[in-house]
């Protein structure tokens, strides 16, 4: 299919011509997106499962809407201006010297300007409502915490309510708000990212970032860090499971039986650069444990790196 | 100790011995240049070399070596494309591809820096220094040795990031390289060193060259130019030029500060010790957002040209544009968050500057909109040139609109770092940049070496850069909008797949452009005789440029002209027709000509800054100090030197101007 | 044929002055944007913990009250250097330039021996941000004076090979713009690092 495509493409490369470019590139995005449509569902905002990301692909097309008043004329003007004033079409309207008009310049300041205020109306009133460090509309109660450590090219999370943590592995219910704290440890600056449910947002070593998210569909996503840090970033993905609440209390009571405990050793171990960390359980997790790792950053001063005794990053 | 402080961490392990196709690539680049030397040495051409080009404070020179070096630095940019591409083509599911992450992420860092570095900014210093001094009717610009220098500290740079690949390794850390993946304890080894100190050396060469061009335009036009009669290429130049000074110098503070992290251990964006990675960020984004604006302003200049002198009319709304880049250039300045919405500055700051820069949209559309209108009513002759404008209008129209889509914050949580992004900056920097000045280098090329270039191959390779252009980089955003995030050495979800391979097919496409580029080249010098440009205006256009011979003597005018409209030239032929060169050119007084005299020096400066470079990222003292005196004496030692002038007498103006009319008659 | 000759309009050269000084007027531009960078730098990372070693505790402003006023002579000696020159007395220019390079010399010195004391005391540039973007800001503006220094030494050399011609009165402006503005970035610096900072 994509050979047949091709061969389409050369063939028509032989026609010279500027509407010829047009069609191409208009044959190029209709196969695109054939493409896109005999595929399975997408993974990012075009799918949204979450009640964030639904409303950043409206404002998308909203905004997709209001560009293509300008941007459309300007396409079909730029074609038909360049086929249609052609030397060799010896067109009888020649004038070499208009160059002003008043008219035309009040209609191109103006239509974009009034364009302009109304997106900026609506990214005003956007940016605030989807803040991510504020609570979803409609959502004032107090959410569930989960906690994000970015690790050397794992993510750690932890339940702090629950006293549980997960390694590369997230379950969360359906329908109930959720409260992200995200920050990172003995990695360079990563980022926070379900994209069928909402917003990314950086994880930074001796900060703490926050995020709210609300799934409203069970199912099974993917969770990663668009932020590039290091050898192993491409792995650095997750698998976010959305259930019930029912079995997401059975999940829990399950992993507060895991063997495994979140204590120093334990996480001296995750400290250690690795990639392709399959999911791991860890029960019995100390309070504050999110905190110590922030303030650990904050309170270290002099020559010596906090986390330098563990690891060696990088090559020399 | 002696061999420390001389070698400091250098040894035989820093060649990539364990990298096949690095290695590879070290050979051929190894091939190529001592080829290049012995050439030299077989035709006899050193001293050619030396007197007339390496020492030469000619802008004209400067510009073409300007225009040669960022050709061959597109193709070892354009390398690293393929191998990008062809990595993601293949890297789907449980394939890991051929490229380990350490060798990937130096593609993509590399990649990155040559193209902005040293394919864009020596493409645009170059086509300045050539057009701009002719245009304003000067003989050269304020600054002809500062010039020099700074296309040698250029050159430098490029080299010191071409040595990265066959001594130690290039940054892994991307093409801005953040803290605290820069730093030292998350990239200890030589990489991001030579990172800053190519940027370093190349960045101080940018901005003596925007002071230069700044008081060019200032002090040196002709009588009669005021501002308001300049050629708009002109004017973007000046409003690129104005950036680039009050941008550059954030460059060179923050890239210093990187430096005094790592050398001396300082605290400026480390983890810990109140180092804050953040600043780093708005710093390099406070220079990198108005480098863009640097980019694209003279390639709008370059489209005002071409589309009044390919329309045969004049350009629709001057003084609008002259404004519209005006505000351009004072909104660059308030726009740099929305580099970085997702760092969690809060709804206040991430919408205002998300509506800042929508704004930015406003002056831009005005100006697409003037350009199409001075097409309107025209005679559109559609060469090379004007297919290049023709095809920016749409592909920059998409580019901006996909900009504005990720202006807003809530929109670019989800598309931050995604291949949308990747696609949109590519759409805008290739269409808007690239388009702009290939038009440029095919209208000014006449000019610079008195003969044009094939039209056959010129229409050819553009079809397959457009079409390859929109192959390549079209299934980015569909790829960024279903997750797909940028810098991915591989990905499990074989769904991407189609679509990377469809993105590998344009590459493919776009690299035959460059070929037929390459051989439009050749043929162009092979027919140079039929493509003689002998009048010095082979496009009939309407600034001063064409008013002189292809190529202008040294001097360039033998008579400063006296200007007092808008496209003088187009008046002058309007009214007299054929006699207006003649005329324009012809007189019986010739005076003495006073010019600078060529000097080594920029290049020993630029030589000795290298050595610094070098020396201090590879911890080798002794030499970086010598390097770094070097730089010093050199500098002071040129004060010393008083003959650095000399005069052109009547006689060899006279007789060179009787050559050129003769040609013409 | 192209010889070297000495015709010339000097118009011409009243003119190319014109344009250098322009130029200079815009490199001191850029140097302003570098040190508005280092002075932002320092404002954002100047907020150590408590429990630390913090600026405020090392300042000793006596010590920089004296090297102000050497740096502020040191720019008063240079413009009576300038007044020489419209007088055109080489000598006196020369004696004033002496002067200024002592008295910039002095600033220089207390300005090492502060770095040196604070050092010793565990204050060191690789402690906290705060004492990287301290040592950096003030010390960037030292490496500007010893390089002001240094072009005050090449001019003294200079004026007694070439005197006072017209590159010597050209590159006497561009030191005495260079020399003033140091002083002016220096009064930003013991305003808001010295005086904001031991309160």
């Amino acid at each position: 299919m994509l050979a047949k495509m091709y061969g389409i493409y050369l063939m028509l490369r032989v026609a010279l011509g500027r509407l010829l470019k047009l069609s191409l590139m208009i044959l190029t995005c209709v196969a695109i997106c054939s493409l896109a449509g005999c595929d399975i569902e997408s993974l990012g905002m075009l799918n949204p499962k979450g009640i964030v990301a639904f409303e950043e692909r409206k404002i998308l097309f909203d905004t997709l809407a209001l560009m293509l008043i300008v941007v459309l004329p300007v396409i079909v003007m730029s074609i038909t201006f360049v086929y249609h004033y052609k030397q060799s079409h010896r067109i009888r309207d020649y004038k070499p010297r208009w160059s002003h008009s008043y008219f035309l310049e009040s209609l191109w300041w103006g239509i974009p300007c009034a364009i302009i205020v109304v997106l900026a109306i609506i990214t005003w009133k956007e940016t605030h409502r989807l803040d991510p460090y504020q609570r979803l509309a409609g959502h004032p109660q107090k959410p569930m915490l989960v906690q994000a450590i970015a690790l050397p090219w794992k993510w750690l999370f932890i339940y702090p309510e629950q006293g549980i943590a997960t390694v590369n592995y997230l379950q969360i219910p359906v329908g109930e708000q959720v409260e992200y704290w995200i920050t990172a440890d003995n990695v360079a600056m990563s980022a926070f990212f379900i994209p069928q449910l909402g917003s990314q947002i950086y994880a930074m070593t001796g900060m703490r970032t926050r995020l709210h998210l609300l799934a409203n569909e069970v199912g099974i996503y993917e969770g990663l860090n668009t932020q590039y840090n290091g050898e192993g970033f491409s792995d650095m993905n997750f698998k976010v499971e959305v259930v019930t609440p029912q079995q997401f209390k059975a999940w829990v009571e399950k992993i507060k039986k895991s063997p495994l405990l979140l204590n120093d050793a334990n996480y001296q171990i995750l400290l250690k650069p690795s990639i392709n960390e399959k999911p791991a359980f860890y029960s019995n997790v100390k309070k504050d444990f999110f905190d110590n790792v922030v303030q650990l950053y904050l309170h270290t001063y002099g020559t010596i790196h906090p986390r330098q005794t563990n690891v060696t990053h990088g090559k020399e | 100790m002696l061999k420390n402080l001389l070698l400091g961490n250098l040894s035989v392990e820093a060649i990539p011995f364990d990298a096949p196709i690095i290695l590879g690539a070290d050979l051929f680049m190894g091939m190529i240049f001592f080829g290049v030397l012995f050439s030299i040495t077989f035709y006899k051409k050193w001293s050619y070399i030396w007197h007339e080009w390496v020492t030469s404070v000619d802008h004209k020179k400067i510009g073409i070596m300007y225009l040669i070096l960022s050709f061959v630095m597109l193709l070892r940019g354009f390398s690293d494309a393929i191998l990008m591409r062809s990595q993601q083509a293949v890297a789907a599911g449980h394939s890991a591809g051929f490229l380990p992450p350490e060798h990937y992420d130096q593609i993509f860092s590399a990649h990155g820096v040559i193209m902005i570095f040293f394919v864009a900014m020596p493409f645009m210093f170059g086509l300045i220094n050539i057009a701009l001094p002719l245009q304003i009717g000067a003989r050269d610009v304020a600054y002809p040795y500062l010039n020099s220098l700074s296309f040698w500290l250029t050159f430098v740079g490029a080299m010191l990031c071409n040595a990265s690949l066959v001594l130690g390794r290039f940054a892994e850390t991307g093409w801005l390289a953040y803290p605290t993946l820069s730093e030292l304890y998350y990239s200890p080894g030589v990489g991001v060193d030579y990172y800053i100190w190519s940027l370093q050396i190349a960045g101080v060469g940018t901005t003596l060259g925007g002071i230069n061009f700044i008081a060019t335009i200032f002090r040196m036009r002709c009588p009669g130019m005021t501002f308001f009669k300049m050629p708009i290429f002109t004017w973007s130049v000046l409003c690129a030029m104005i950036l680039v000074a009050l941008a550059f110098p954030v460059l060179t503070a923050t890239l210093a500060l990187l430096t005094l992290d790592r050398v001396f251990g300082m605290h400026f964006f480390t983890d810990f010790a109140g180092g804050n990675n953040m600043m780093y960020i708005n710093l390099i984004w406070a220079w990198g957002h108005p480098e863009v604006y640097i980019l694209i302003l003279p390639a709008f200049g370059i489209f005002s040209e071409v589309v009044a002198t390919f329309s045969q009319k004049r350009l629709f709304g001057y003084t609008t544009m002259v404004w519209a880049m005006a505000i351009i250039t004072f909104l660059s300045f308030v726009v740099w968050v929305h580099h970085f919405f997702t760092m969690g500055a809060g709804a206040d700051v991430n919408a205002f500057f998300g509506i800042a820069t929508m704004v930015i949209a406003v002056p831009t559309g005005v100006k697409v909109f003037n350009w199409l209108f001075t097409m309107y009513k025209g005679r559109i002759i559609l060469d090379t040139p004007m297919l290049w404008v023709s095809a920016f209008f749409t592909t920059f129209a998409i580019g901006g609109m996909t900009g504005v889509m990720l202006a807003i914050p809530p929109v670019d949580f989800q598309l931050h770092n995604s291949l949308f992004l990747v696609a949109h900056f590519h759409n805008v920097i290739i269409g808007g940049v690239l388009f702009g000045y290939f038009a440029g280098a095919i209208y000014w090329f006449p000019k610079m070496f008195g003969f044009k270039l094939d039209e056959k191959w010129g229409k050819w390779s553009f079809y397959f850069w457009v079409i390859g252009f929109y192959v390549a980089f079209m299934p980015l955003y569909v790829l960024g909008l279903n997750g797909g995030m940028r810098r991915l050495n591989h990905y499990e979800n074989t769904l991407y797949q189609p679509y990377f391979i469809i993105a590998a097919i344009g590459m493919v496409l776009i690299f035959i452009g460059i070929i037929m580029q390459i051989i439009q080249l050749f043929v162009s010098i092979k027919n140079r005789a039929a493509l003689r440009d002998k009048t010095g205006d082979p496009w009939n256009g309407r600034t001063l440029e064409w008013s002189v011979s292809s190529p202008p003597p040294i001097y360039n005018f033998a008579t400063v002209p006296t200007v007092s409209v808008i496209d003088q030239l187009w008046e002058n032929k309007e009214q007299h027709q054929q006699e207006s060169k003649v005329k324009l050119n012809l007189h019986s007084e010739y005076t003495p000509i006073h010019m600078p005299k060529n000097t080594a020096m920029g290049f020993i400066i630029a030589m000795f800054a290298g050595l610094t470079g070098f020396a201090i990222i590879w911890h080798m003292w002794i030499p970086g100090i010598v390097g770094f005196v070097g730089v010093l004496v050199s500098v002071i030692a040129r004060t010393f030197e008083t003959k650095i002038d000399y005069y052109i007498d009547a006689e060899t103006v006279k007789k060179t101007e009787l050559n050129y009319i003769k040609g013409i008659i | 044929m192209q010889r070297e000759t000495h015709v010339g309009v000097h118009d011409h050269h009243a003119e190319a002055d014109r344009t250098d000084v322009f130029g200079f007027w815009l490199y001191i531009m850029t140097d302003c944007i570098l040190f508005g960078c280092l002075f932002t730098t320092f404002l954002v990372l100047n907020q150590p913990m408590e429990h630390t070693l913090q600026l405020k505790n090392y300042i000793h402003l006596p010590d920089v009250l004296v090297e102000t006023f050497f740096l502020l002579a040191s720019n008063f000696t240079f413009c009576l250097a300038s007044l020489s020159i419209y007088k055109e007395k080489l000598g006196s220019v020369v004696w004033w330039l002496f002067l200024s390079f002592l008295l910039g010399a002095g600033f220089l010195y207390i300005e090492v021996n502060e770095f040196i004391h604070f050092a010793k005391e565990g204050f060191r540039w690789d402690y906290s941000a705060q004492a990287s973007s301290f040592f950096t800001l003030v010390g960037t503006h030292g490496l500007h004076v010893t390089f002001g220094l240094l072009w005050i030494l090449t001019m003294i050399v200079q004026l007694s090979f070439f005197k006072l011609n017209q590159t010597m009165k050209r590159r006497m402006t561009y030191l005495g713009l260079f020399w003033n503005f140091l002083d002016i970035v220096w009064i930003f610096v013991f305003t808001i690092v010295y005086l904001m900072g031991a309160m």
